[in-house]
């Protein structure tokens, strides 16, 4: 049987050589988006096509060859981790290991449990970050192997976040919490994130100016959904405890991250050209990510072939019904395209399904019409209903005659009707009965409603009347939830039908002192909203916003959009600020300026005097640049400069002279790349600027050589300086100074063509007297204002290419200056 | 038994293949097949078994497993079919191996009769040796998984050793998409015979592309043409070859997107359609009820970008993977075992597999 051992041994090779793969799942979404749904079951449980959350996300991570799962919880932690035990991911053939992590209820944000993540110190290696609310077929793995790769060559790579193309309009795209991308095409290196709110419009993304001076083609970008994958480094947890304060992965880690020039750590983004990936951040990507499920873009994640926990089966229009045979449809009844009817669920005559998910055991009533809805497991929608554009929680009751307008949020259990008509975008909640009236154990669902029932409140009892509404229910645990009943609306509560168990959960109020997260205004909230599209502003929703707001709203929502996504000429030639206001900019601008210069020179000034440290005195110049907001050749221009200037000035010239020049540059030269970016070309720029008007003119060359020598120039910096036209001084004002750029230029001209003969002769190291007597002729020259002499180095033994090159002439010359 | 550190592996091999099909990590029909027969030698290596229903319901449970992992792999029913189903060899064993195919002992009378015989033979369930049972018996299993398994690996040799019998010289020859039993079987006649080969590029998965490289390379004058033009190249067309996916009991076969479209095509030309597939293939369903819900359906992406936005939300795409060929308009099956006209696959299906196994 020697093949069956060879197919062992080769399994157990598999399992080693994959170092384990971790992933982080935050399993809490840290906002209130869902409420009431969520009031007693965390988001991460709720059902997206009949199957919790938390499987697509553990089904996309397990696609993703990943063996270790910390989830992170904390609202209703011990509902997560009870699921966690009883789903199928927990039982040892699945190869996956899930740690269920609680943190602290006083975890409000994700970086605060990036926070505890570290404290906890499970992360040994790089690990997948997604949030408990993703559905996703994307090859995670492949992006850890780009990330990790990229890591191998440079470590401040901390982090590749997942995105995937969409287009603009794009349904899954979130409108109201969206970003512009501004990528290095080449490398996908993201080199700034800028979030974009839908309400108020964002009109301006700022681009700081050095991204697009370092990098000769950027691609911004604005049609991107952000998938929430991120793939990091070990050190991102430690980054979150380092800076407090950042809050949101995207708006304040990433955008800190990137517009820091302390930390010099690098992101990366992964377009994903295959594979879905989204996230259910609102019940609007609720709604279309249960249309792309039920299209089929998540395959192979789909109903019908790898659905987490049933099976179904796939008709034509990608209509599911329960493959058990369970579901009684009626002969008459209409179900719709884009449908998911769960097991033994009940559709009565002339009833029309349409783009609807029915969880399991749903009755839908005779006459009843049920579109774009999403009916978790055991709702009853009696005869004659119509329920649009709403999501309804398990065990609701929506009897005869009802009507639920779009945008209805339904909580577990609620009973609504006889005709009751709720407004557009009312959410209910089961009001609380505690202890009183409900004896009587409810319909057979009951065992399967999960672990939402083993909250403290109990069932309603159906005959409770309207007048009970009033009641405020005082020993509620949830001091939210007893003021929302205090405050109920009587009227409104009387339009939900005599048998109505619930109460009216409250719109977010806008308080304008509180300091309200943009993303989390309520205007912004609307565009994330199921059933809510700006079409239909005005005249569906009269009640949440004031008429001139959403009036305003739908235009310039379509501004917004075109100006981010380019379509527009108008929006985007008025939308550059830069012609108006600019002589106001300008005078500002030089104030800052030379305030800035002033200070520079003082700091350099005390690091030479008290000799700081090279890497002491980068700080301070940093912190500089950062407060004056100025680019980054300014601050070298002052660092070669004070260089430059310092470098004495010995009598006579010869090796003195270059001994200071060397000393001086090697001493502070690293100073040039340690102010926040590397340039060196730059670097040589400037220094020739810096010559050419003083009168360290004759030094050019030897300092060009010593930064040559220290490594901060490298050869091919020198030949790409050489070949710009700026450098043999195009466009230089003054005549006298373009002459003296002339000059450099031609030392320049001259090292070049040592670099080629070194590279062509590979000559042997040169003796001493050659330097000196090289020094003692630059010396000269340094004194004459004639042709400048080509400047011999030590290390670039000059010698002999001097004489291959220009015999007489050179040799002419020197004599002439040795007879002078 | 499931507690045993040796059971334990083999299910977790299993559940790993379910997993992989599942996931469609693994796909196509030999690929599978090949996967299958590998975890079953597993399973059965490890399985520790005191008499014929104990293994029988091993096998099957695992051949349960796998097929709800994938009903749509239909190979992976028919290996774990075939394995329950010993070939039948003129050895001695072939009582037994026969015996094991029945699963349960059969109804009818002669299995019947011979499974007493196998039972007055090899001492079922003897309470002072267990294991004896399995030990006499894995040997003989192993055989028959092997000889499933060389089925396997020989089964593109078997096909086309006489395609030089059915493609002629000067012949012009469509195929569509990539199969690589078709392009054994067209290579094999290349050295004899001098022909053309047109190559449907067969959107949206463009596995036409590969299968012209693969021609072309093999010194087979190869023309790719886009699908659209199947219909106008038909007049001049000799023959069609195609590949199949499954093979029905009715002489139907599933196989890649554009196939129903070719044999349309070739039907109203009276052009002859001829389909080369393995006897793996051999599927014992039948395709009467359910004939869309019985095809596999892909993500849309690959014919509407998921980057065209607007859209995406305006139209329902739809991407099968498989079309459905009915029976009629199949002229020829070319199996490793012989040539059959549609109407005697339910022969074949009936000698390769027992009724018994047919619901796993």
């Amino acid at each position: 049987m020697a093949p069956k051992s060879s197919a062992v041994a080769k399994e157990r090779l598999e399992v080693n050589e994959e170092e384990v793969l971790q992933a982080v799942v935050l399993a809490d979404s840290f906002n209130k988006r869902f409420a009431p749904l969520t009031r007693h079951k965390p988001r991460c449980l709720l059902p997206i096509c009949n199957a919790p959350l938390l499987d697509w996300t553990f089904e996309s991570l397990a696609l993703a060859g990943v063996q270790e799962i910390f989830v992170i919880c904390r609202s209703h932690a011990e509902l997560v981790k009870a699921a966690i035990k009883n789903s199928k991911w927990s039982k040892p053939s699945t190869g996956l290991k899930i740690v269920p992590i609680v943190t602290a209820k006083e975890t409000f944000s994700p970086g605060d449990a990036m926070r505890d993540i570290y404290t906890h110190g499970i992360i040994t290696s790089d690990f997948v970050l997604v949030t408990g609310d993703l559905v996703s077929n994307i090859r995670i793995d492949e992006v850890v192997r780009v990330h990790k790769e990229r890591r191998k060559t440079n470590k401040d790579s901390i982090m590749t976040m997942v995105v995937k193309e969409s287009g603009a309009h794009h349904r899954t795209r979130s409108r109201g919490d969206s970003a512009v991308f501004v990528l290095d095409p080449k490398t996908s290196e993201c080199l700034h994130y800028e979030p974009v709110t839908g309400y108020p419009p964002k009109k301006y993304a700022s681009i700081p100016r050095e991204i697009l001076a370092e990098h000769p083609e950027v691609d911004i970008r604005n049609d991107l959904i952000d998938c929430s994958i991120d793939v990091c480094s070990v050190d991102v947890p430690s980054l979150f405890q380092d800076n407090f304060d950042y809050g949101d992965i995207r708006r304040d880690f990433v955008h800190g991250i990137l517009t820091s020039d302390l930390l010099m750590k690098n992101i990366y983004c992964y377009i994903a050209k295959n594979g879905y990936a989204a996230r259910v951040k609102d019940t609007k990507s609720y709604d279309s990510i249960s249309k792309d499920i039920l299209s089929r873009w998540t395959f192979p994640l789909v109903p019908d072939d790898n659905h987490p926990g049933h099976s179904y089966e796939h008709l034509r229009g990608n209509k599911y019904i329960a493959a058990d045979g369970s579901v009684v449809l009626s002969r008459t009844c209409k179900v719709g395209n884009q449908t998911l009817i769960g097991s033994k669920s009940q559709i009565a005559d002339n009833a029309q399904i349409v783009a609807s998910v029915l969880g399991q055991r749903c009755v839908i009533g005779a006459g009843s019409v049920v579109r774009h809805s999403y009916l978790f497991d055991g709702v009853v929608v009696g005869p004659n209903c119509v329920v649009e554009h709403s999501i309804i929680g398990a065990g609701a009751q929506i009897k005869e005659a009802s009507r639920v307008e779009r945008g209805c949020l339904i909580a577990d259990k609620v009973i609504i009707g006889p005709g009751a008509r709720m407004e557009p975008f009312q959410k209910l909640l089961k009001k609380c009965q505690d202890g009183r009236a409900e004896g009587e154990e409810e319909e057979e669902e009951e065992g399967e409603e999960e672990e939402a029932n083993e909250d403290e409140d109990d069932e309603a009892d159906d005959e409770d009347d309207s007048d009970e509404e009033d009641e405020s229910e005082g020993e509620d645990s949830d001091s939210d939830y007893g003021e929302v009943e205090d405050n109920q609306d009587p009227a409104a509560l009387k339009k939900l039908g005599p048998e109505s168990n619930a109460i009216i959960w409250p719109e977010p109020k806008i308080d304008e002192d509180e300091d309200i997260d943009e993303v989390e205004h309520p205007n912004n909230q609307r565009l994330m909203r199921i059933g809510d599209d700006a079409s239909d502003l005005e005249l569906s929703d009269p009640g949440s916003v004031t008429s001139s707001e959403s009036e305003s709203e739908p235009e310039s929502d379509a501004e917004d959009e075109d100006w981010l996504g380019g379509s527009s000429l108008a929006s985007s030639s008025t939308s550059l600020p830069l012609s108006a206001p600019s002589n106001l900019v300008a005078q500002a601008d030089s104030a800052a300026l030379s305030e800035f210069q002033h200070e520079v020179t003082q700091s350099l000034d005390r690091a030479f005097t008290e000799g700081h440290s090279v890497d002491n005195a980068a700080v301070e110049l940093k912190t500089l640049r950062m407060a004056s907001n100025v680019p980054l050749r300014m601050v070298r221009e002052a660092v070669v400069a004070a260089i430059a200037s310092r470098i004495k000035i010995v009598e006579g010239g010869g090796l003195p002279q270059r001994q200071e020049i060397a000393a001086m540059v090697s001493r502070w030269g690293r100073l040039i790349d340690k102010i926040g970016g590397v340039d060196a070309v730059e670097t040589i720029e400037i220094l020739q600027e810096y010559c050419a008007s003083s009168d360290r003119l004759p030094f050019f060359g030897q300092i060009l050589a010593a930064l040559y020598q220290e490594d901060i120039v490298e050869e091919e910096d020198i030949r790409n300086w050489h070949k710009k036209p700026s450098a043999q001084g195009d466009g230089v004002k003054p005549l006298a100074s373009q002459e003296n750029f002339q000059k450099c230029w031609t030392i320049g001209a001259h090292m070049i063509k040592q670099f080629d003969e070194q590279e062509s002769e590979e000559e042997s190291e040169e003796d001493e007297d050659e330097e000196d007597s090289s020094g003692v002729k630059n010396a000269k020259s340094a004194q004459q204002p004639g042709p400048v002499k080509a400047t011999p180095q030590a290390s670039l033994e000059v010698h002999d290419s001097e004489e291959d090159e220009d015999d007489d002439d050179d040799d002419d010359d020197e004599a002439e200056e040795e007879g002078e | 038994m499931a507690t045993e550190p040796s059971a334990e592996a083999s299910q977790r091999a299993v559940e790993n293949l379910a997993a992989k099909l599942r996931r469609r990590q693994i796909v196509g029909s030999r690929e599978t097949a090949l996967e299958t027969v590998l975890v079953l030698r597993q399973v059965i290596s490890k399985a520790r078994f005191s008499n014929i229903d104990q293994l029988v319901e091993t096998i099957r449970s695992v051949g349960r497993k796998l097929v709800d992992a994938q009903p749509k792999e239909y190979t992976v029913g028919n290996t774990v079919r075939k394995v329950d189903d010993g070939p039948p060899t003129s050895k001695p064993t072939f009582s037994i191996a026969k015996f094991v195919s029945q699963g349960q002992p059969r109804k009818q009378a002669t299995p019947q009769k011979i499974s007493h015989e196998a039972r007055g033979t090899l001492k079922e369930n003897n309470p002072d040796d267990p294991d004896a049972f399995a030990r006499t018996l894995k040997p003989v299993l192993m055989e028959a998984i092997q000889d499933v398994f060389d089925e396997l690996e020989t089964v593109y040799d078997n096909i086309s050793k006489n395609a030089k019998d059915h493609i002629h010289s000067d012949e012009i020859i469509l195929t569509i998409g990539k199969s690589n039993t078709v392009a054994a079987f067209l290579k094999s006649a290349a050295p004899y015979r001098k022909y053309t080969v047109i190559v449907a590029e067969t959107a949206p998965s463009n596995s036409g592309h590969e299968m012209a490289e693969i021609l072309s390379s093999a010194g087979i004058s190869t023309v790719l043409v886009p699908d659209s033009s199947i219909y106008a190249l038909m007049s001049r067309i000799n023959k069609v070859i195609l590949g199949a996916h499954a093979i029905l009991a009715n002489g139907g076969m599933f196989a890649i997107t554009g196939s129903l479209l070719a044999a349309a095509a070739a039907r109203a030309h009276s052009t002859p359609v001829v389909v080369c597939a393995g006897q793996f293939k051999l599927t014992p369903q039948w395709n009467l009820y359910h004939e869309y819900g019985a095809l596999d359906f892909g993500d849309p992406s690959s014919v509407l970008g998921f980057e065209e936005g607007d859209l995406v939300d305006k139209v329902d795409v739809i991407n099968p993977f498989y079309d459905y060929v009915r029976p009629e308009m199949v002229d020829a099956y070319i199996t490793n075992d012989g040539d059959h006209p549609p109407s005697s696959v339910y022969r074949l299906i009936k000698e390769a597999y027992d009724d018994e196994d047919y619901e796993l």
